[in-house]
């Protein structure tokens, strides 16, 4: 670790004004940045502590929720409103990590983690995320995790928040506070295709901070996360599903799908939306729409498998918001 | 004559005596251990698989605050070669990760950042990458772990043509790394006038350790400590394949002159501390249609370093556990610009069994017959291996208990049958065997005028119980209770006892402890009888029982306390000497045996596998400690769970580096993937081992990984003869 001035901030607006230079972070949870730190991919001169910050209420807002940038991913798994509202959100946090690392770990702390590709966590391997310009290992290396959706030649690492599959699928926007003021966005845009600039993940300007997400009203919506892994548990998604419906009167009014593990950010399926928006919630139904998974993919060598995966992922997870399950 | 210990635990049974201090917090580790003025060591690794080093500028890193030296192959000092790689000897790179340079600095923290400062000027050479890529350039090695590298008995060629089955299949098993939850510490201090080293290191083999410091560093062994109280787990990770790091530790240190501390990083525990190698194994088997086993051929290929030779014994199951008249195996090596393997928890015979016991479950589905009906129809009456008569074989035991309490009898034939909702289950079975491997040991046994009993063996203990079983020996023998011992291992100022490895340690101290302890017991008795102020004098030695702490008649009420007799008529306590070693010419086999019953259940759409339970039925000798048996052999198993369906170290092909080297990303069973637990432990009285013993730390690792694949296909037809199982196998 570099030698480095930490610096506490007491609200918002100080940490925002600490934050206007280029070398400085933001810590909260810390629970992924201490990772990255001492394996060397990060190295701020300026750390500044938000964890004091008052942004941690998980509060009714607009008919819909919004959650404090620094909620504790198990606060806003245990609240009655997520549990009773969102159980898509509530299911897609209890599907994290360890009960230990969601005791600590923020809910904007957790949509700005970073990938889970190897050849990025390990320090000296070529990775243009990393390190711009050094290559891709993934492409043709060990690319079992890897996107089959959203890659370019440059980058191909998934995105690894299960969190954040969930609330796209719900549609969340998130609001960033800078010193040019407040901005709000829908969340699925605030994540970044890699492009040509792999290591930019999100939209987020320096000095930038994540003051907090709002979930719209959820009506009469269903949902349903469902993970897919390669252990019981403490283990990131090989592939995952976020399905919000609203049925009514034996008719899918709207359907919201989102995927883990299987894009290079949290991938809305449309084709799947569509084949299941105005069609009755029926088997066949499902299933038609569930086959459109896969659609665009475009698999690398060892991970071709996801695309049948994804399928019986999104088909599964359709049958558990229908209560078929 | 057996007696089944089941899976209940019982409350008379000790638990660990170290326990306490250990969750207290008080128990020292060997990182833990304060030193004054101790510096810090870190290393400069090679990130390239081949390589020659034109240049090391470390001007740069020396220059920092708190630096004290830089040392490159230019300036280490010469050991004597070990039968290992004797680091930083030459401008050589033979794999990614290799050291290239020491730093030492005033903290940990400066070590670490000097590091980052030195510039390495290499020249890539040609790698080999992966053993599929060497293997035109396989070789016999000169053993495979304690056994010959080949064998072969009677005629497998025609046998194998005469069989009326056959089948012919290759299985693989991935790299896997040991991993202790402590990692590897050295903290050498030498004398002031570097005549001799005091070495502070989680070791599983203090006095072979002692040897390699000593022949290293031209000294007397007298002249070389190493202690090591506390292990954070071994695995096999903490013997010979330390000795590299350990040795550069202690090079630095006498470099410096100053006491130093090496302390490895989780992902340099994937690098410079052994592996399991990697292996391809073709087995063929021939039957008759009756089940009867007439040939069988099993042909390894397997990993080494491009610097040394490591061979595990993989075809020591198939090798012994069945009969069968025609037999032939081998053992190739193929060299690889990676790690150098070395023993890890059930080499040879963990991946071995995979194989062996994957194909007899293959051959019970193509003769259409109940895969333990097979595996009794085969059971060997004697070693035909080495051809000879077993010290005992509990294998039958194991099949018939583990079966019974498992419900094998209600497990349809037919693949695929027992749905429940998305989820199929199936049930799979495999056989065990793990031989008993002995050393000399030494051991003290002393009693103190206040009745204070110590136990003294410069053993190791793991963490499995060592500690526990060495005052439980003492105690049984004196009739004293458990908790007042004071036990004391793992320093070469003890006398010799044998290495934490192979399943050995208590086979192997039992003997000499238990003499000891009788030693003291019988003069003990010597003193009352002779003793006129006695109660107990002049009574004989078969009139007197020891317990609680007192010498008694077995009848009437005479009774005095052991510290009394001590503190009478032996002021400065009673100790006896002893020392026990293995037969030369053993005239019987001995092994330990299981079978292994699990129960899977897979998503059929989603792929994944989870062990839903798990009955062991074990034979392995006189269980000393039901408790700690329980908890070793579940280790095992867990080991074998990890095996099944998650661990494999990633070599990335192209860069010739390992990419999963962290716990992120080499993913071991979480408690999430704990199934329930049912072990059976068959007592068995082995009349032709001395103290009974048989060891049981690496067969619960044997035969898992097989039952948990059998399993899988029985729930869904596909046969994955690759670890680990992942859910793409299953979609």
């Amino acid at each position: 670790m570099n030698p480095f001035v930490y610096r506490r901030a007491i609200d918002p607006r100080g940490a925002i004004d600490m934050a206007a230079r280029p070398d400085a972070c933001f810590i909260a949870g810390g629970t992924d940045f201490m990772q990255l730190w001492k394996a060397g991919i990060s190295a701020p001169n300026l750390l500044i502590d938000i964890s004091r910050l008052p942004l941690t209420a998980v509060e009714r807002h607009d008919g819909g929720l919004r959650i404090g940038a620094l909620a504790r991913m198990s606060d806003v798994a245990d609240h009655p409103e997520v549990r009773n509202s969102y159980p898509v959100l509530a299911q897609a946090l209890l599907a994290s990590a360890s009960p230990q690392i969601r005791n600590v770990a923020t809910i904007g702390g957790n949509l700005l983690q970073r990938t889970r590709c190897l050849y990025f966590r390990s320090g000296s391997l070529p990775c243009n995320k990393r390190e711009p310009g050094s290559g891709c290992g993934a492409r043709d290396g060990e690319n079992r995790l890897h996107a089959i959706f959203g890659a370019s030649a440059q980058c191909a690492a998934t995105h690894a928040s299960d969190l954040a599959v969930a609330l796209v699928a719900l549609g969340a926007r998130v609001l960033l506070a800078s010193q040019n003021g407040e901005r709000a966005l829908l969340l699925e845009d605030f994540f970044r295709l890699p492009e040509a600039q792999p290591e930019q993940d999100t939209v987020i300007a320096p000095g930038e901070l994540i003051a907090s997400i709002d979930v719209p009203a959820a009506g009469t919506w269903r949902s349903y996360y469902l993970k897919v892994r390669d252990r019981a548990s403490f283990e990131f998604a090989v592939v995952s599903a976020a399905v919000v419906l609203d049925l009514a009167d034996d008719r899918i009014r709207t359907a919201r799908i989102a995927a883990g593990g299987v894009g290079t950010r949290p991938w809305r399926l449309r084709g799947c939306e569509a084949a299941l928006i105005d069609a009755a919630p029926n088997a066949a139904t499902f299933e038609r729409a569930a086959r459109l998974a896969g659609e665009g993919a475009q698999p690398l060598r060892h991970n071709g498998f996801k695309m049948a995966l994804l399928e019986r992922t999104v088909l599964r997870a359709l049958q558990a918001v229908r209560g078929d399950l | 004559m057996t007696a089944v210990v089941t899976d209940k635990n019982d409350d008379r049974v000790p638990t660990r005596i170290e326990a306490g201090i250990k969750v207290k917090g008080a128990a020292r580790f060997a990182a833990e251990i304060p030193i004054q003025g101790v510096m810090h060591a870190a290393l400069v690794q090679a990130p390239l698989a081949s390589a020659r080093i034109r240049h090391i500028d470390a001007s740069k890193a020396r220059a920092q605050p708190g630096v004290v030296s830089v040392i490159t192959h230019e300036a280490m000092p010469r050991l004597n070669q070990g039968a290992f790689l004797a680091l930083l000897r030459e401008p050589r790179v033979h794999f990614a990760g290799q050291p290239v340079a020491v730093v030492v600095a005033e903290t940990a923290t400066h070590a670490r950042r000097a590091v980052a400062l030195i510039n390495v000027d290499y020249e890539a050479l040609p790698a080999i990458t992966s053993v599929t890529q060497g293997s035109s350039e396989a070789f016999a090695p000169k053993v495979a772990g304690r056994t010959s590298t080949d064998s072969r008995r009677g005629e497998p060629e025609g046998a194998m043509a005469a069989a009326e089955v056959t089948i012919e299949k290759r299985y693989t098993t991935p790299t896997h790394n040991h991993l202790a939850l402590e990692p590897q510490c050295v903290i050498a201090v030498w004398d002031r006038d570097g005549a001799g080293v005091t070495v502070h290191t989680g070791s599983q083999a203090v006095f072979a350790h002692r040897k390699a410091i000593a022949d290293g560093f031209g000294l007397s062994v007298g002249r070389v400590r190493v202690v090591s109280k506390y292990l954070g787990g071994g695995f096999g990770s903490k013997g010979s394949a330390w000795l590299p790091c350990l040795m550069l530790g202690i090079a630095a240190a006498r470099h410096v002159g100053r006491p130093v501390k090496l302390e490895l990083t989780r992902a340099q525990m994937f690098t410079l501390v052994g592996r399991r190698q990697e292996t391809i194994q073709t087995l063929k088997l021939g039957a008759m249609r009756d089940g009867r086993l007439v040939a069988m051929t099993h042909d390894t290929v397997a990993q080494t370093s491009s610097f040394a030779d490591y061979a595990d014994p993989v075809a020591t199951p198939t090798r012994v556990l069945y009969a069968c008249p025609n037999v032939a195996t081998s053992h190739r090596l193929v060299r690889v610009n990676a790690p150098q393997p070395n023993p890890m928890r059930a080499p040879g015979e963990g991946p071995g069994s995979f194989a062996l016991e994957s194909a007899l479950d293959e051959l019970a589905h193509v003769l259409k017959m109940d895969p333990l009906a097979l595996r009794l129809r085969n059971y060997a009456e004697r070693d035909q291996h080495v051809d000879l008569p077993w010290s005992s074989n509990g294998l039958r035991d194991c099949c018939r208990v583990g079966a019974q309490s498992f419900g094998w009898a209600r497990r349809p034939i037919a693949i695929g049958t027992m749905r429940d909702g998305h989820h199929v289950l199936g049930w799979g079975m495999a056989a065990a065997c793990y031989p008993v491997y002995r050393m000399a040991s030494e051991a003290v046994v002393r009693i103190e005028a206040n009745g204070t009993v110590r136990v003294r063996c410069g053993t190791q203990d793991m963490g499995s119980g060592t500690y526990t079983v060495l005052a439980q020996l003492a105690a049984e023998a004196l009739g004293v209770p458990v908790d007042g011992i004071d036990v004391e291992l793992g320093d070469t100022a003890l006398p010799e006892g044998p290495y934490s490895g192979g399943s050995m340690a208590t086979a192997s101290f039992t003997p000499a402890v238990e003499a000891a302890a009788g030693r003291v017991r019988q003069r003990l008795i010597d003193l009352v009888i002779e003793d006129g102020e006695s109660p107990l004098h002049g009574l004989s030695a078969d009139q007197l029982v020891l317990s609680d702490g007192y010498i008694r008649a077995g009848t009437g009420n005479a009774a005095e306390r052991l510290a009394d007799v001590v503190a009478r008529r032996a002021p400065d306590g009673i100790e006896a000497f002893a020392d026990a070693a293995p037969d030369a010419a053993p005239r019987y086999s001995s092994y330990g045996y299981g079978a292994i019953f699990a129960e899977v259940r897979v998503d059929v759409d989603l792929g994944e596998v989870r062990v839903v339970r798990l009955t062991a039925a074990y034979a392995a000798g006189r269980i000393l400690n039901r408790r700690l048996a329980r908890s070793q052999f579940i280790g095992g198993i867990v080991g074998g769970i990890g095996m099944a369906l998650h661990e494999t170290t990633i070599m990335d092909e192209r860069l010739g580096r390992i990419v999963n080297d962290n716990l992120a990303d080499y993913l071991i069973p979480v408690h999430a993937d704990m199934p329930a637990f049912d072990i059976h432990m068959i007592d068995e009285d082995d009349p032709h081992l001395a103290g009974g013993i048989k060891g049981i730390g690496m067969l619960g690792t044997v035969g898992t990984a097989a039952a948990i694949a059998n399993a899988v296909f029985h729930a869904t037809g596909r046969r994955i003869r690759d670890l680990p199982i992942r859910l793409e196998h299953c979609l």
